[in-house]
């Protein structure tokens, strides 16, 4: 009785998302991901986190997603393994080195980074080629990685505020240690320009810094709260157009829901606020994701507080916190998935170019890149 | 050339529920079924669906009369009795076949469906009915997941091209008109095997389906059967494309048509 509900309500959404996306493609891993990390255009790596060993894939994109003007003509519509390789262990946090065919990882047990060859042509094998030492030893949680922004391969990692340090790759040597006297778990590290970078930490604080003055860094507290011990997820708009440090927004997103967006040039008072619609029973705290577009102004992306992925227009919020509703849902991976599964979202990313493109990936393995339809808009 | 009147009430209620066809021509749908069906309702959608099936029901008559005929629409085959279903709101196929069966007690109606997807609607109106055999190749990964039992179904994998996929059919169709010896033939030529199709998960060529329909016709008519074709699903973004391609079907009947001196 329950399969054929299942497929009926599945076979009811797919005549939906004809036209509530543009493009829509799925694509099934053998076991899920909670990272996905874009390598090129076209290209993403996702890998494992199992308990002990785990694939690490490269994957290409379906071509059909890119083929804009003659979609007729590209018949290619499914996703392929390009590269693959295995890690000993679970991959919490992946980047890609820019103007390499490199990335990071870290395990979530230890401050070690692995460093990884992704293969070129030649070879569709993914290599480990080496580890970045934490500066700390002791680690639990499992460090953050951003990588720099320029044609320097650095990386910039640790757990803790007090342990960040950016270290050059090829070397391994440390190259900047942030001073702080904290020791604030991070929920992430992120270069907003090519020396100025946040330590995001979970307790709400953000730290500012650059990389090329030793002065102790910038501390912007959490937003007033509604909630007693939530957690802070942070982004800042996209570092490369972010030019002047000081202009730069920030979406902070606690596990109660409340999202205040503030500017770090002004960061005491929130610029706008709302309360979102998630409901964080089910959730793996760990994998809540809030994410700018990187090219369609004031939206953000959230997930992991359910099988969903939820679009915010951020610039109709205002200063007083209101219940704001998402622009778009994307339900794809609990309509596919049984009712009682309790799948989540575990990680999702935009496309750096196209504006309403996303992947994301859950719990159950699925990975879905969608091009959405704004239904709002006069289109 | 034919022009179809529209479908009455009357001959709709042969296969649709009386309280589906109220709402469906009073407009009385709510918007959860309509989501389901792919359109919002209109007073336009509807006479379109009602001359729609209206057509199919004509290409079937002067089939009887001259042994072959083409509609160009029709193929509705997802809409069950008492709802629509993947852009499909009434069953024209449906229709027709109940129509023919009831006009001439004894006579057998065979529906050879090789849209791209599984003619579920079709299938579930005639599960119980002997007069009625209906037969669908379909990609078994494309719409619906939920399948329903057609008397032979051919269920294909992704990708399948021309020479596989007309094996595929020379393998069974035979055979059926063998053992089922219909009075008449109702085929469903949708397009969306074609590999550029937009929702279709096979790879057929223009070729590939001028072949297919070429060979259908070309069996059925062999045997004296007379069949009336509808043009099935397709989906594309080009319309000029996609009309050219529901047009193979026509083109290749144009064929049989020379070639059997009809």
């Amino acid at each position: 009785m329950d399969e054929p509900e299942c497929d009926d309500v599945l076979d009811d959404w797919f005549i939906e998302s004809l036209k509530t996306y543009k493009d829509l493609y799925v694509y099934q891993l053998e076991c899920p991901t909670k990272v996905i990390e874009w390598t090129s255009g076209r290209t993403v790596c996702v890998a494992g986190y199992g308990s002990s060993k785990n694939e690490i894939l490269e994957l290409r994109l379906p071509p059909k997603l890119f083929a804009n003007e003659n979609k007729g003509l590209c018949a290619e519509r499914d996703f392929k393994v390009v590269h693959g390789g295995f890690t000993d262990g679970p991959v919490h946090c992946l980047k890609h080195v820019p103007g390499t065919r490199c990335v990071v990882s870290n395990d979530g047990r230890s401050s070690e980074l692995q460093v990884w060859e992704l293969g070129g042509e030649d070879s569709d094998v993914i290599r480990r080629t080496g580890s970045v030492a934490g500066r700390s030893v002791v680690s639990e949680g499992g460090s953050r990685i951003a990588a720099r922004l320029s044609s320097q391969p650095q990386v910039l990692h640790g757990a803790r505020s007090g342990d960040v340090q950016l270290t050059e790759l090829t070397s391994g040597q440390p190259l900047y240690k942030l001073e702080t006297d904290s020791a604030d778990p991070l929920s992430s590290l992120q270069f907003v320009t090519d020396a100025v970078f946040l330590a995001c930490c979970c307790n709400g604080n953000v730290y500012i810094a650059d990389t090329r003055t030793a002065a102790a860094p910038q501390l912007s507290p959490p937003p007033v709260s509604s909630g007693e011990s939530v957690l802070w997820w942070t982004d800042a708009s996209s570092g490369s157009s972010c030019l002047d440090p000081t202009s730069c927004r920030i979406v902070r997103l606690s596990s109660s829901g409340q999202a205040v967006i503030s500017d770090l040039r002004n960061q005491r008072e929130a610029a706008s606020q709302a309360q979102l619609d998630v409901q964080s029973h089910h959730c793996n705290l760990d994998d809540v994701t809030v994410s700018w577009a990187p090219a369609l102004d004031g939206c953000i992306a959230v997930s992991g507080f359910s099988g969903a992925v939820q679009i915010y227009n951020t610039s109709v919020w205002r200063t007083e916190l209101q219940e704001a509703q998402p622009l778009f849902q994307h339900r794809g991976h609990t309509v596919s998935s049984q009712p009682d599964d309790g799948v989540f979202v575990t990680s999702h990313v935009w496309h750096p170019e196209r504006p309403r493109t996303l992947l994301s990936a859950a719990s159950d393995g699925s990975v879905h890149v969608w091009d959405w339809v704004d239904q709002s808009a006069g289109s | 050339v034919w022009v179809p009147e529209i479908a009455s009430e009357e001959l709709l209620r042969c296969v649709h529920t009386e309280e589906y066809l109220n709402s469906f021509i009073n407009g009385r749908i709510n918007e959860q079924e309509q989501r389901r069906t792919g359109f919002p309702w209109s007073k336009g959608l509807v006479r379109r669906c009602r001359y729609e099936t209206g057509g199919t029901l004509l290409a079937a008559e002067v089939a009887l009369h001259r042994g072959l005929a083409c509609s160009t629409a029709g193929g509705t085959h997802h809409a069950f009795p008492s709802f629509g279903s993947g852009f499909c709101l009434l069953n024209d196929l449906a229709v027709a076949a109940k129509y023919l069966i009831s006009s001439s007690p004894g006579r057998k109606v065979l529906i050879v469906d090789l849209d791209v997807h599984q003619g579920d609607g079709t299938a579930f109106i005639f599960k119980e009915e002997p007069c009625v055999f209906t037969f669908s190749v379909h990609c078994g990964k494309n719409f619906p997941l939920r399948k329903q039992q057609s008397d032979l179904d051919v269920s294909v994998e992704d990708g399948l091209e021309d020479e596989e996929y007309l094996s595929t059919v020379e393998a069974h169709l035979p055979s059926v008109l063998e053992i089922f010896r219909p009075d008449v033939v109702l085929y469903d030529a949708g397009v969306d095997p074609h590999w550029e199709d937009e929702l279709g998960r096979l790879r057929l060529t223009d070729q590939g389906l001028y072949r297919r329909d070429l060979y259908v016709m070309k069996t059925v008519v062999s045997r004296g059967v007379p069949v009336a074709t509808v043009i099935g699903g397709g989906y594309s973004r080009d319309i000029d494309k996609l009309a050219l391609r529901h047009s193979i079907v026509h083109r290749a009947a144009t064929q049989v048509w020379r070639e059997c001196g009809m």
